[in-house]
């Protein structure tokens, strides 16, 4: 049966198209939460969410409307974070599509939608931002018909930052979208869709409950990992949270059960419950592979366990997070970690930096490179120092990733030539009107890890947008490149490049390094090398002046604290081997041109 | 203790574009208020110690009126003064004149330092300040015929847009004034100055250093004994000396900064407060260990450096013993020769870099 009262919904849009806003204004409407207590984008909690405007994390509420029960769970925009869509989208059973009246559909637009239509969701299209002075509502309407085949009747045209439409949406959801079956007889199984570590309560499970129940002092039981705990708490969230004696079938809400032992629970396991066990867990998700890898060091190194304990957390509420560990000879113990891409990166980066105040060296990200020995067995190689000697290879291959990049058909000229800059295959341009185009190029991962996205922006002055999935892998002429500093290898900051782009990047590199490497008290060499081979170098002179020279009237304890000052700055530093490498540079091996 | 003394008149007739040191135009009611203030502030916290130097700096403390002088000079009349060996007064050279001259001879003054910094057109335009050679060589013989025979010139250099010409020009300028003592000073960008709104950047690197060598050659006569001070043997400044040796001084006056006691004291630069009574802002009181460190910074500025038996006698310590030198030594950073310790010459323009690996 159905519980008729209930829907699961979630909002799915391009980045900046509105999404948050929508959401704010939806938990104002339905009484959730009060005037006085609404700030802007309220369900992006982490301090990184608000300051960006971006959603990183998901998130779950539960509202109230006119009678019915409406759990709105939140999606990230972001093409990094479309496996966080996918869990929130299988604890719903209809998706809000938001499209910017102004801007259109985008490339993030559709690769939400495809998942969404994956998960077999209706979805109900919403033209957001109608109160823009160059909003085009006739426009976008019609690409919401041609290009994503809906009815004209069916879209819905609101503000939500004026509020206007926004409670047609509400009753769309009632009406379009099915409520979820119920099963409260059945043997209880609860699907993890989400969870993160709470200092006084332990792991907090975000669950939707699909058969049976679970209440307070049950005993439930992870069924990947076998373990067993007792449920001390559980309610949902209205944003805030609401302690309930027990969650039903087709609910959605959170557990806590004095879990201290991260390693126990995994985001998409089942929770059953002792005495009324299921015999098979549901069908988790599909495990999201990394993309990218980056060495990640701690600055100081005593803080190695430090950063395993936040890898630990974080892995909590990021099932996509990946790590092993790692030595360097140049950074000392650290972790190889897998992440989704280059923005995951960051936010990863940053939360290490600020929730755990651990001082981070990142390396240059690398890809997977399938590599053919000659004895014709393959390897896998996810960094650079893991490359085998030339001689043992037979072949390299690297990732292809097919690109949907959106934008206005005037800029197909730089959009082509910076595919082609960054060794893209020319694949198809589709029309999605007679002012806007799709651009497909087939283009090595290891390209648009790093800047391809801001220089896409650049070249078409914001108006592109980008998507992309993997399309499987190529051989390629590739090579290791090193970077010696002061004649010294430095593992750290080796990359594998393609041969013919081989010269050009390595004087971009090194010419970086001058830059970012400070003068010393001798004079420091910076070479890039092919094997024996140098293809370029540059200097670092030595330095010249360092002294505060003037005395006012004794004032010495300024001397001191400029001195400490300096020092620092040392801090920031990393000796490798008699050379000071300040952080930045690990990822100098990114840049370049 | 014997101790010495800095006293700042912070007011100027004219504000130079890189000084962010506490000054005021010059105003006749502001002097008036401050010198009560000044006095007021000495008459707290003098301890009747014997003074050893004393140094009025400023500013510009040649601003003030005869009267303003005479004031000045009756508030200081309080130190104990028998065996005071150096008093150094700053003058601008437009101020020097015979009335200046003879209200310093009666008080006691024995040494003059006039902030010329430089002769070269650019430059002085540049720094917003004046100076004409003939005028300079006239008032440096007034000074000499009222028997002020002890005269250090400030010189700047490093100025954007400087050339070494120019610089040998200045210094053989300076030179022809025969005076006993040269502080020379590499232009710092500081905020808080005219330049600090102004797009300035330094010259390279490159170039200050091979002033710094240039300025040492043409002194080579002369003793180098602090990084920035050239003197005529003998004629070392026994109150800047104070100052790296890290022995104990007072600073009195607006923003003027003291060491007694153990704390190391930096006084408001704020003229109200300052008049309220209200004289210290800042305070550091230092540990065995903070001293120590004060000793090194400040020592290894003097080109002799620390002398091994003094450190051990005046903390009780052995100088290896609390900082590990043994890596700086084996670098020639650092030199042990007769009983002293000291930054290798030819790396004493970077000595920031050496002080931070020591302590």
């Amino acid at each position: 049966m159905r519980d008729a009262k209930i829907r699961n919904f979630s909002i799915i849009a391009h980045i900046d198209h509105g999404k948050s806003t929508l959401a704010d204004r939806l938990l104002e409407i339905t009484g959730a939460v009060s005037k006085r207590e609404m700030k802007d984008q309220l369900l992006d909690s982490m301090d990184l969410e608000r300051e960006r405007g971006i959603t990183i994390k998901l998130n779950a509420v539960k509202l109230d409307y006119n009678g019915y029960i409406i759990n709105l769970i939140d999606t990230p925009g972001h093409v990094d974070f479309s496996y966080e869509v996918s869990r929130s989208l299988a604890a719903c059973e209809g998706a809000v599509l938001v499209v910017d009246a102004a801007q259109g559909i985008e490339a993030q637009t559709l690769a939400n939608l495809y998942l969404a239509m994956e998960n077999d969701l209706v979805i109900i299209p919403v033209i957001n931002k109608i109160d823009l002075p160059n909003a085009n509502i006739p426009k976008v309407k019609k690409e919401l018909m041609d290009v994503l085949g809906f009815k004209e009747d069916e879209i819905i045209l609101c503000s939500a930052k004026t509020g206007e439409g926004v409670s047609s949406i509400l009753d769309a959801v009632i009406e379009r979208i099915k409520p979820p079956i119920i099963n409260e007889d059945k043997k209880t199984r609860a699907l993890i869709f989400d969870s993160h570590f709470d200092s006084y309560r332990g792991v907090i499970l975000l669950v939707k409950i699909v058969d049976g129940k679970i209440k307070v002092g049950d005993k439930i039981k992870m069924m990947a990992t076998n373990s067993v705990f007792e449920v001390v708490e559980l309610g949902v969230y209205t944003p805030n949270e609401v302690k309930y004696k027990e969650l039903c079938s087709g609910e959605v809400g959170y557990i806590a059960a004095s879990i201290k032992d991260i390693s126990s629970v995994s985001v998409g396991d089942t929770v059953t419950v002792i005495g009324n066990e299921a015999d098979l867990p549901l069908e988790g998700y599909k495990e999201m592979k990394p993309m990218v890898f980056s060495g990640i060091f701690p600055t100081e190194s005593n803080k190695y366990e430090e950063l395993k304990d936040a890898l630990n957390k974080l892995k909590l509420n990021d099932a996509a997070l990946r790590f092993e560990p790692e030595t360097s000879e140049a950074l000392g113990f650290g972790f190889r970690i897998g992440f989704l891409g280059l923005l995951h990166m960051d936010v990863i980066i940053t939360r290490i930096e600020r929730e755990f105040n651990i001082g981070i060296i990142a390396t240059s990200p690398s890809v997977i490179y399938k590599v053919t020995l000659t004895d014709g067995s393959l390897i896998e190689v996810d960094s650079p120092n893991k490359m085998p000697d030339k001689v043992k290879i037979a072949t390299i291959e690297e990732p292809y990733i097919f690109t949907n990049i959106i934008a206005p058909s005037e800029y197909v000229g730089a959009i082509m030539e910076l595919c082609q800059n960054k060794r893209g295959i020319y694949k198809s341009i589709d029309y999605i009107d007679a002012t806007r185009i799709n651009v497909h190029y087939e283009i090595p991962l290891s390209e648009i890890v790093y800047d391809f996205y801001d220089k896409l922006k650049s070249t078409t002055k914001g108006y592109a947008s980008f998507d992309y999935e993997l399309c499987g892998y190529k051989p390629s002429n590739l090579v290791k490149m090193d970077i010696l500093l002061n004649g010294e290898v430095v593992d750290a900051l080796s990359v594998i490049v393609h041969k013919d782009f081989a010269y050009s990047k390595g004087r971009a590199i090194v010419t970086k390094l001058r830059e970012l490497i400070p003068r010393q008290m001798f004079q420091i060499p910076i070479q890039a090398s092919i094997g024996s081979k140098v293809i370029a170098r540059e200097n670092v002179s030595a330095m010249r002046k360092n002294v505060l020279a003037k005395c006012y009237g004794g004032d010495v304890s300024r001397k001191r604290k400029l001195l400490e000052k300096q020092k620092e700055g040392k801090k920031r530093m990393k000796m490798v081997g008699a050379v000071e490498v300040p952080q930045e540079a690990f990822l100098a091996v990114l840049g370049g041109e | 203790m014997i101790k010495s003394v800095y006293i700042h008149i912070p007011f100027c007739k004219n504000i130079c574009s890189y000084c962010d040191f506490c000054k005021f135009i010059y105003n006749e009611k502001w002097v008036g208020a401050y010198l009560t203030g000044l006095n007021n502030e000495i008459k707290d916290r003098y301890m009747d110690d014997p003074i050893k130097t004393i140094y009025i700096g400023g500013g510009t403390p040649s601003a003030l009126s005869i009267d303003e002088l005479k004031r000045l000079f009756k508030i200081i009349s309080v130190f104990n003064t028998n065996d005071l060996e150096e008093f150094t007064f700053e003058c601008n050279l437009s101020d020097i004149n015979e009335g200046l001259l003879e209200i310093l001879k009666n008080n006691k003054v024995n040494r003059l330092s006039i902030g010329i910094q430089s002769f070269n057109k650019k430059n002085l335009a540049f720094m917003e300040r004046n100076a004409d050679f003939k005028d300079a060589l006239k008032k440096v013989d007034l000074c000499h015929q009222y028997g002020f025979n002890n005269i250090n010139l400030d010189l700047m250099y490093a100025i954007p847009g400087e050339t070494l010409k120019d610089l040998k020009k200045d210094l053989d300028l300076f030179l022809k004034l025969n005076p006993t003592h040269i502080s020379t000073y590499s232009l710092i960008l500081e905020d808080h100055t005219k330049l600090s709104s102004k797009n300035v950047s330094y010259i390279e690197e490159e170039l200050d250093y091979e002033m710094f060598k240039l300025i040492s050659k043409k002194l080579n006569s002369a003793n180098h004994y602090e990084i920035s001070n050239f003197s005529i043997p003998g004629y070392e400044s026994k109150h800047n000396l104070v100052y790296w040796n890290n022995e104990e001084y007072y600073g009195f006056g607006l923003g003027a900064s003291g060491y007694i006691d153990d704390i190391r004291y930096q006084n408001t630069k704020n003229l109200k407060e300052y008049l309220l009574g209200n004289y210290v802002l800042e305070k550091e009181i230092l540990g065995l260990k903070e001293k120590m460190d004060y000793e090194i910074m400040l020592g290894l500025r003097k080109l002799k450096g620390i002398n091994i038996l003094e450190f051990k006698n005046k903390y009780s310590k052995d100088i290896e013993e609390v900082y590990n030198l043994k890596p700086l030594l084996k670098s020639k950073d650092l030199i042990k020769k007769k009983g002293y310790i000291f930054i290798n010459p030819q790396k004493i323009y970077i000595m920031n870099e050496i002080l931070i690996k020591i302590i």
